[in-house]
């Protein structure tokens, strides 16, 4: 179940890289890059995300900092 | 400048108006009247004044910084790097905010239709389509927002058109039973939704003409308020107590239509045609990000990353919130503090910064 959906998620990855590519060589370097690093992210927090689903989240994080207000409504 | 394509007046107003109503139909009712009760309808009102302001101030900024949206006026306002972490503390909170609204789609949908599909792939798809919109730039959303919405709007009024039959006045009674305080703290959440005006900065720099732009800011919070009350007493006047405890009542509703007994079943017209707005909804909101996100980084254009950043709030809609429950509860406790910080103080700290530096300015110079 693991390997399928890390196999899913790179091959859905993988098929965006290969539609953006070739339109990407007319742009500057700098959009190669940040289309590069935003690709890596992606990947990262998907596989992560398909080990771990109970990772916690920026939700977690929203929680944490505004729950004192709850108090004051 | 990155998009070429131009908007209207009309196209901005209900641009807006979809980006704040289109879930806020959905979700309000059920939590405004977790603490407002029968004085549901009030809330919106309230919560009409978050709204005006934040188009106040986003106007004011947009008339200081012509041409320029949130992410790069608050650059040159801040400086370089403090305006880089608040626009990055901006737009993570716009990316969280689209996971949000994709994830609001989903749950819907999921609920009122597709019972055992994975939500992935319900979010997955109109992320798709919607991605298709957000590569046409601006202009296609734009159309798309004149076509549909009259549509989408007619149908919010047909729904209760058919149930006068059903509708009980009295439900609205008593009026204020404990005082006003129930309906300020329901305004919480309609508070939140309207916040969202602050989403505007992205799209007046694209008008043709941008002489009247508070008026039609104006106009586009009035009526979604006014959209929200109608909605809010609708339900009331439908089910009375009970609206508490109904998830979607606005789906309820549209299921409990029957004319003549052979024109039944509607709900599912209903949300063929909520889709529409919906995708309005969406596709504004992918395209903000985009855009700001491009911006952000200084990038010649952002049509390549249209792709790997819906990737991305499909990540983000699944990660940030672990359950349905977990989100309506979020919704009336921390949510709405979470978007106001964001979209109202924000706002307000780039004014009065600008504002200062402007007086300052001009002082020294003779």
């Amino acid at each position: 179940m693991k390997i399928g959906g890390i196999l899913g998620v790179t091959v859905i990855l993988v098929l965006i890289f290969l539609y953006q590519w070739p339109k990407l060589n007319k742009n500057g370097r700098k959009v190669k890059i940040t289309f590069f690093l935003l690709m890596l992210l992606n990947w990262v927090l998907a596989v992560l995300l398909v080990i771990f689903p109970e990772m916690p989240g920026p939700g977690q994080l929203i929680d944490f900092i505004y729950k004192s207000f709850e108090t004051f409504w | 400048m990155i998009e070429k394509g131009r908007i209207s007046y009309l196209e901005l107003a209900l641009i807006m108006y979809a980006t704040v109503v289109a879930t806020a139909i959905l979700y309000i009712p059920y939590v405004t009247s977790q603490h407002a009760k029968r004085d549901l309808w009030l809330s919106p009102i309230w919560g009409s004044l978050s709204g005006f302001l934040i188009v106040m101030i986003i106007v004011k900024l947009s008339k200081l910084y012509p041409g320029k949206t949130l992410i790069e006026y608050g650059e040159l306002i801040l400086g370089r790097t403090l305006g880089k972490i608040i626009s990055f503390i901006y737009l993570f909170f716009l990316l969280h905010d689209t996971a949000i609204a994709f994830r609001e789609y989903g749950e819907f949908i999921e609920s009122a239709f597709l019972h055992k599909t994975p939500i992935i792939f319900v979010t997955g798809s109109i992320a798709l389509s919607c991605a298709i919109a957000v590569h046409g730039g601006i202009e296609t959303i734009g159309r798309c927002a004149t076509i549909f919405l009259p549509i989408v709007l007619a149908l919010y009024i047909l729904i209760y058109v058919f149930l006068i039959p059903d509708l009980n006045v009295k439900n609205i009674f008593p009026i204020m039973q404990d005082g006003i305080m129930p309906s300020i703290k329901g305004s919480i959440a309609p508070h939140a939704w309207l916040s969202q005006f602050s989403l505007m900065s992205f799209l007046i720099p694209f008008l043709t003409n941008q002489q009247k732009v508070m008026k039609w800011g104006m106009f586009s919070v009035i009526a979604s308020v006014l959209t929200m009350v109608f909605i809010n007493l609708g339900n009331l006047l439908l089910f009375g107590g009970i609206i508490s405890n109904l998830y979607f009542p606005v789906f309820e509703a549209a299921r409990f239509i029957s004319v003549g007994s052979f024109f039944e079943h509607i709900e599912s017209m209903v949300i063929a045609f909520w889709v529409l707005g919906g995708f309005v909804q969406l596709s504004s909101f992918f395209y903000m990000l985009t855009l700001g996100t491009s911006q952000w980084l200084t990038l010649p254009s952002y049509k390549q990353f249209v792709l790997p950043i819906g990737f991305l709030i499909i990540i983000f809609s699944v990660w940030s919130i672990p359950s349905f429950e977990e989100m309506i509860q979020g919704m009336g406790t921390t949510m709405p503090f979470y978007f106001l910080t964001v979209q109202l103080l924000i706002p307000v700290l780039l004014l009065g910064v600008a504002v200062i530096r402007r007086k300052r300015s001009n002082s020294f110079l003779p």
